[in-house]
């Protein structure tokens, strides 16, 4: 709860006051940060002594798991596209 | 970013397992608070930044919303599929799911919700939607229609898979791509957040 609370004060800071010459520190902080979280959560990760042999598990549980939402996202805006949207736009070559 | 991600990943990996001790193991779970913080802060700036999609927003009125939308029901609704098929707990299955293809983001988040084994899973998850999105557009673009190519982009469709949609689709659609992403971006955090404590 406390992240969102910070990231909207940090949505408001952006529309009013935030000066967009200060976007490419923006960007690099944000880049810094998630390396960051990146490295401690493969540190975490990588503390466990059973970590090797949970990988495998990991790996077919994501490809799951990226494959399944895609699928099921395509057919819903398939669907509310071809009904509500300009239709030259968004047709069939 | 994806290369970063990728080298960070196996580099702390690695010190976890053969270099860092329990106490800077310790330390590193306590730095990654105030990164978190840091970094929610940072992408708070970043959407609130792009007046040019708050114009846009008007402009399309209610339609904007409908890509988003039927990407958020169709992923929430994978994420169902998902918990079935896998036999895990609803909560982790839908907050891996409302990721949405924003890897760092959602790996950070339900690591500190969920511990680290949950990180990753949501980590590997969303990178490989991102890196499946890059080869579904074209696929998507040709045989459904070129609004439905942001539907396996999802979050990403406003940065990483961007330039793909621009080549496969049309300036229009490219548009409605960037809004498309703010909005998944902008739910991301609130979607893991409730799915991860709802049950």
């Amino acid at each position: 709860m406390d992240i969102l609370i910070i990231m909207s004060v940090g949505i408001f800071i952006g529309y009013k006051y935030f000066n967009e010459k200060y976007s490419g520190i923006n960007s690099l902080v944000q880049t810094l940060c998630t390396a960051l979280l990146i490295f401690s959560m493969g540190v975490s990760l990588g503390s466990r002594p059973e970590f090797f042999s949970e990988l495998y598990t990991l790996g077919i549980k994501s490809i799951a798991f990226s494959i399944i939402p895609i699928i099921f996202s395509i057919i819903p805006v398939y669907i509310l596209t071809k009904k509500f949207l300009d239709k030259k736009t968004g047709d069939k070559k | 970013m994806i290369i970063i991600a990728l080298i960070s990943l196996v580099a702390g990996v690695l010190c976890g397992q053969f270099v860092f001790d329990v106490n800077v193991i310790n330390m590193f779970s306590h730095i990654s608070d105030y990164a978190l913080y840091i970094l929610m802060f940072a992408v708070g700036i970043s959407v609130g930044t792009n007046k040019q999609v708050f114009r846009k927003l008007k402009e399309y009125h209610v339609k904007i919303i409908i890509i988003p939308f039927g990407i958020i029901i169709g992923s929430i609704f994978g994420g169902i599929v998902c918990s079935i098929v896998l036999k895990m707990p609803l909560n982790e299955s839908l907050s891996i799911a409302s990721g949405l293809g924003w890897y760092s983001l959602s790996g950070v988040l339900l690591t500190n919700l969920g511990g680290a084994q949950l990180g990753t899973l949501a980590f590997l998850s969303n990178i490989m939607r991102e890196l499946f999105s890059f080869l579904s557009i074209p696929f998507v673009a040709k045989h459904f229609n070129k609004y439905t190519a942001i539907a396996p982009a999802a979050a990403t469709s406003e940065d990483t898979t961007l330039p793909m949609l621009i080549k496969y689709t049309s300036a229009d659609v490219a548009v409605m791509a960037v809004i498309n992403g703010v909005i998944c971006s902008a739910v991301v955090p609130i979607l893991i957040n409730f799915f991860f404590n709802l049950f």
